[in-house]
């Protein structure tokens, strides 16, 4: 008699993963079909590009087009397709670079640039999200008071400027003006040493400003309502003091829209940033995937690696940051039909 | 004490010594910034101009340039190899290399003239060396080349042996074999061994032809529907028709009466030349390449076309040289595709050069370091020379991180770009330098196609006015070239022709084109001002006049927009109120220099046609987004008008540059049809005439039948480069002829001659203040540090940590 309840909630708890499980699994596949149709895509719209070489003077031109009908070409698309299909989506072998890195692997060049894009964007991200949360959280506590304008002022500020501008005045303020920093990050592969990351501190600020901004005043909005809402008032009311209202409930039933977006900026530190990588000579995956597609011609095996890559992590990102939902609030099921 | 003293004096001495020893010697780094980086430094394959920097301080040629003994010019000196080369060609007279004991003339008879310029021996170092002090000797050059011409590899540079002045002999045949390629009825024909067109279509005529729709006929034929379609696509297609049908369809066909010119017998030929078929290059053993060693330090070239003197040296000036054994660890081939790795790494890079790779990070930062097993540090002449021990070159994309590195001291040269010029442009440490390249502003005449945009472009548009001399003359007299300068690149000057004053007329003797009177006399004559010259005149000398020439007369510009437009009512190209609009393309959006250029021309123009009939119906519009189909687009006539290009390179040879302005392949304006140009020149005392091509080719060595003007003979003539003064002087008789017509036209009109500016650190110093072609001032070889790297630290220090260049 006393087993029965244990029973059905047992059975709950199977029933939920098995939704959650087919979940996962349906969302999984079409994320392999969505891939596959844009990786498809980006393959014949990039092949029609023209690649008509500029013309170079006293060039043997013949001998660019034996190297281009050797690398296929000049094949039928519907052929190179085939192959490409073959070779690098179910072959997992992208290729060489035909352009921007001649003659070097692409998966080998790009995976050797990414742990500098990474680095730059993780220190980032544990340095401006604790910072974000922070302020929003004071703000929304502050709500109204000159504190709250304080910040909420200097977030539209920080939100509306662009990134690079921050850059370009941090550099010159404190690598040109107090020689506090580096111009450059520090060069080599040592990127954990303290050399490293005091060289990408310029970097860090520059990035870290607008994650900042951003996470204060979504903290800041959504904490303030939660904080005005009624069952907090009862928890108040039922005796718990105002700190712990604020961060066993206020703050964990805020973190429902807030967390997806930290987990997203964690899953965006692979995206690497064109100008900040530009602006402190970050050798990072920035500049790859618009150099791959305006070379000439077009670095095409980069370009595809590239397109399958980011469509890939920007559907599994998807796929997790629907998920996380469930965990920061069990009341949303995933899966559920009811 | 008697021993005492003694001991303690060697004691002393030895510690005195040995604190000498262990001094560091004094170290010079020279660190630079780019903003492109290199990623291939094979020698092979290597293409940017940032790889060829890193492959210059890793690799070497057998003959270098240095300054004249007056300081004011440059000389050829041997570098790798230990004199200049040595003519040979009498020991290989035969069939094997098809060299023949007398020279034939241009009209194929034997003269009595011996055949020189075909072989020569060439004997390098013995001190030659990699890295790693392992010896270089001829054979390795050999090899070299060997893998350098590899058929399945493809090599970009491949042609580095037979594309350029130096062919060497059956390199191409080698580079080439069993890959098929689109290959010329022409030359088809030479390789079957058959003289005659009716007999070689014939028997070769059955496979499928190869057109050049744009080339050929700036429109495509439909073979189905028996009609000209309108668009035509610049590369070879294959055609439905076999080798025999495509060449009737050319000649006496659909094509034949489609081009006007057809008819002419002479230039039926052209059909030779233009179309062609796929053609696998037969099996070349490497031993009937030119190019083998003759013991342990000789090698000997044998070459298609004679070459000598300056030229011959000049083509020398690299070598292709890599180690065999790294390069071919490196080698792999996948599904028929060929690749190597050589120069992409520290580990996949040995120098002989002066310096040695000793660190690379992609995208970030390389460093070369001096290489003690280099030859050039046995050389006399190198002594004190190269005091640079170590190079650092960091990829930093901003100009403002650039500056503001420069200033602390962290960087050896600045690059002034218009936003900085105000500030440092008078500066004591502010070089200026003169590049190669005219850049113009151009236009594609094509009536058909401008007929066609215009009439997509709506109603009461118009943009077949282009097509007017006067517009475009007009549009020449009408810019301010010092303004836009001012307003887009205030480092260069304003141009008055279309060759630099960095281009060479005559190598051997160090003579600038623009120094000759002969061009002299172009651009007074283009300007108009050659009655204006002489005693009692305007201007007492030519050089007066052209000191004159602004480029600008807003008066003579109104005039002719008023003509223009008048003309173009009256033939009915436009009607009053039409309004010309103009698509000015640039590569992007973001140049400073395309955008303040876009933003004067507009403003310029509009105030241009201010008083005329075309006030207030000129108006501009851009397309910023051609990215590298750039050039192409005018070509395409996608937009109207390019500015800011030009060409760069051949600095020793106008002389085939001119090709890029009488080849649709180069041209901008690809509708000008060169062939159908004629143009007289007087040489000798005698009028010869012939189209802007054939004297192109004629100029470049080609026998050229002329037709002498006043009588109804011909002659056959050619002007290859030559030592004799008269025949060099008719050469560039024939260049300045070809550079006034290009003028002419004014489809390329001469905007700006491309100048640079860059602040140099006090660390260093150049050898000469002026800049002496091509040795600039003196580069690496010749510059010295006024402080060592602790010294300049120091001294950076001393000044607060930022240093003042104003």
């Amino acid at each position: 008699m006393h087993n029965k309840p244990r029973d059905e909630a047992a059975y709950s708890l199977r029933k939920r993963e098995t939704q959650v499980l087919k979940y996962v699994i349906k969302r999984v596949l079409l994320m392999l079909m969505v891939t596959l149709i844009v990786v498809s895509m980006c393959f014949i719209l990039v092949k029609l590009l023209p690649i008509k070489p500029a013309v170079q003077f006293g060039k043997d031109m013949q001998l660019i087009e034996m190297r281009r009908e050797a690398l296929g070409y000049n094949k039928p698309l519907i052929e190179q397709y085939f192959i490409f299909l073959q070779r690098s989506v179910i072959g997992g072998d992208w290729g060489v670079s035909e352009t921007l890195y001649l003659g070097q692997d692409v998966w080998s060049k790009f995976m050797e640039k990414m742990p500098a894009t990474m680095l730059v964007n993780f220190y980032t991200m544990i340095i401006a999200v604790p910072l974000g949360l922070m302020f929003g959280i004071y703000a929304a506590l502050k709500k109204n008071k000159w504190q709250d304008h304080f910040i909420s002022t200097s977030v539209i500020i920080f939100v509306s400027v662009p990134s690079y501008v921050y850059a370009f005045l941090v550099q010159y303020f404190l690598c040109f003006k107090l020689k506090w920093f580096p111009f450059q990050m520090e060069p080599g592969n040592d990127l954990l040493s303290w050399k490293t990351f005091v060289s990408l501190v310029p970097a860090i600020i520059s990035l870290g400003f607008g994650i900042v901004a951003g996470l204060t005043r979504y903290t800041r909005a959504e904490l303030t309502e939660v904080l005005t809402s009624e069952f907090l008032l009862l928890a108040r009311t039922k005796g718990l003091t105002r700190s712990q209202t604020t961060v066993r409930h206020a703050l964990r039933n805020s973190m429902v829209p807030i967390f997806p977006m930290i987990l997203g900026e964690f899953i965006g530190i692979i995206g690497g940033s064109l100008i900040i990588e530009q602006i402190f000579g970050i050798p990072g995956v920035g500049p790859l995937y618009v150099s791959s597609i305006t070379a000439s011609p077009p670095d095409y095996n980069f370009f595809m690696l590239l397109s399958a890559f980011y469509t890939l992590v920007g559907l599994v990102s998807g796929i997790i940051i629907d998920l996380s939902y469930g965990f920061v609030d069990p009341r949303i099921r995933m899966g559920s039909k009811k | 004490m008697k021993k005492i003293l003694p001991l303690a004096l060697a004691l002393c001495m030895l510690l005195g010594v040995t604190a000498i020893a262990e001094q560091p010697a004094p170290s010079y780094t020279y660190d630079v910034a780019v903003t492109s980086f290199p990623t291939t430094w094979n020698p092979f394959t290597y293409q940017t101009a940032t790889d060829g920097d890193l492959m210059g301080y890793l690799n070497d040629g057998f003959y270098n340039f240095d300054y004249n003994e007056t300081m004011d010019g440059y000389r050829i000196i041997p570098w790798a190899a230990v004199d200049f080369p040595v003519d040979v060609t009498d020991q290989y007279i035969g069939d094997k290399w098809g060299i023949t004991e007398f020279v034939y003339s241009d009209e194929g008879e034997v003269t009595e003239e011996k055949t020189t310029g075909r072989a020569w021996k060439l004997t390098i170092r013995d001190d030659l060396k990699w890295e790693d002090g392992t010896p270089i000797k001829a054979e390795n050059f050999v090899n070299s080349a060997k893998l350098l011409l590899n058929p399945k590899a493809q090599n970009y540079r491949a042609d580095s042996l037979y594309s350029s002045s130096l062919r060497i002999t059956n390199a191409e045949g080698y580079a080439k074999q069993g890959v098929p390629a689109d290959t010329s009825y022409r030359d088809l024909m030479v390789l079957d061994g058959i003289e005659d067109v009716d007999a070689w279509l014939e028997s070769k005529g059955d496979t499928k032809g190869y057109v050049n729709w744009g080339y050929s006929f700036g429109d495509t034929y439909d073979f189905e529907t028996k009609a000209w379609t309108g668009a035509a696509e610049d590369a070879y297609v294959e055609s439905p028709l076999t080798i025999k049908e495509l060449y009737e369809f050319y000649t006496t066909g659909a094509g034949g009466e489609y081009i006007t010119w057809a008819d002419e017998p002479t230039r039926k030929d052209w059909a030779l030349d233009e179309l062609k078929a796929k053609y696998t290059w037969p099996e070349t053993a490497w031993e009937d390449v030119g190019y083998f060693a003759d013991g342990e330090y000789d090698i000997v070239m044998i070459l298609d076309k004679p070459l000598t003197g300056f030229n011959l040296h000049y083509a020398l000036t690299s070598a292709w040289l890599v180690n065999e054994e790294l390069y071919n660890s490196l080698s792999t081939e996948t599904d028929g595709v060929f690749t190597n790795t050589y120069g992409t790494s520290v580990e996949t890079t040995k120098s002989w050069g002066t310096f040695k790779l000793t660190g690379f990070q992609s995208d970030k930062l390389y460093t070369v370091e001096r290489n003690d097993n280099w030859f050039g540090f046995n050389m006399p002449e190198n002594e004190g020379r190269y005091q640079t021990n170590r190079i650092n070159t960091n990829l930093v994309m901003e100009p403002s991180t650039r500056l503001e590195m420069f200033l602390n001291g962290q960087l050896d040269v600045f690059g002034l770009s218009k936003d900085y010029i105000e500030e440092y442009g008078t500066s004591d440490f502010t070089y200026y330098s003169e590049g190669d390249s005219v850049f113009a502003m151009v236009f594609n005449p094509n009536f058909s196609a401008l007929e066609a945009n215009q009439k997509a472009a709506g109603e009461n548009v118009n943009k077949t006015i282009i097509t007017l001399k006067d517009f475009r003359v007009a549009m020449s007299l009408g810019m301010n070239r010092a303004e836009f300068l001012l307003a887009a690149d205030p480092v260069s000057q304003p141009a008055l022709a279309i060759y630099s004053s960095q281009i060479v007329a005559d190598p051997e003797n160090g003579i600038f084109y623009r120094n000759t009177d002969v061009a002299k006399q172009v651009v007074v004559d283009f300007w108009g001002l050659t009655d204006e010259i002489g005693e009692g005149k305007l201007y007492a000398t030519v050089d007066d006049a052209i000191e004159s020439i602004s480029g600008y007369n807003l008066e003579m510009a109104r005039e002719l927009f008023n003509k223009a437009y008048d003309e173009a009512i009256e033939k009915g190209m436009m009607k009053e109120g039409d309004e010309v609009q103009i698509i000015i393309g640039t590569p992007n959006l973001t140049s400073a220099f395309y955008n303040n250029g876009y933003d004067f021309i507009v403003n310029n123009y509009t105030e241009a046609v201010k008083g005329t009939k075309l006030e207030g119906k000129l108006t501009f519009t851009r397309d910023g987004t051609l990215g590298n189909g750039f050039s192409d687009a005018l070509k395409n006539n996608n937009v109207d008008m390019l500015f800011g290009v030009g060409w760069t390179g051949s600095t020793f040879d106008p002389y085939s540059l001119m090709e890029v302005f009488v080849n649709p392949s180069y041209q901008y304006d690809a509708s000008f049809d060169a062939t159908t140009y004629d143009i007289q020149i007087e040489l000798d005392g005698v009028t010869y005439e012939t189209n802007m091509y054939a004297w192109y080719e004629a100029m470049n060595g080609t026998p050229v039948t002329l037709k002498i003007v006043g009588s109804d003979e011909t002659a056959v003539k050619s002007f290859p480069y030559s030592t004799d003064a008269n025949e060099a002087a008719n050469r560039i008789k024939v260049l300045g002829a070809l550079e006034g017509a290009v003028l002419q036209l004014y489809d390329f009109i001469p905007l700006m001659g491309n100048y640079s500016a860059a602040l140099k650190s006090m660390q260093i110093q150049y050898y000469t203040e002026d800049q002496i072609f091509p040795m600039g001032r003196g580069g690496l070889r010749y510059m010295t540090y006024n402080y060592d790297d602790a010294a300049w630290d120091a001294y950076v220090q001393e000044q607060g940590g930022t240093l003042n260049y104003k």
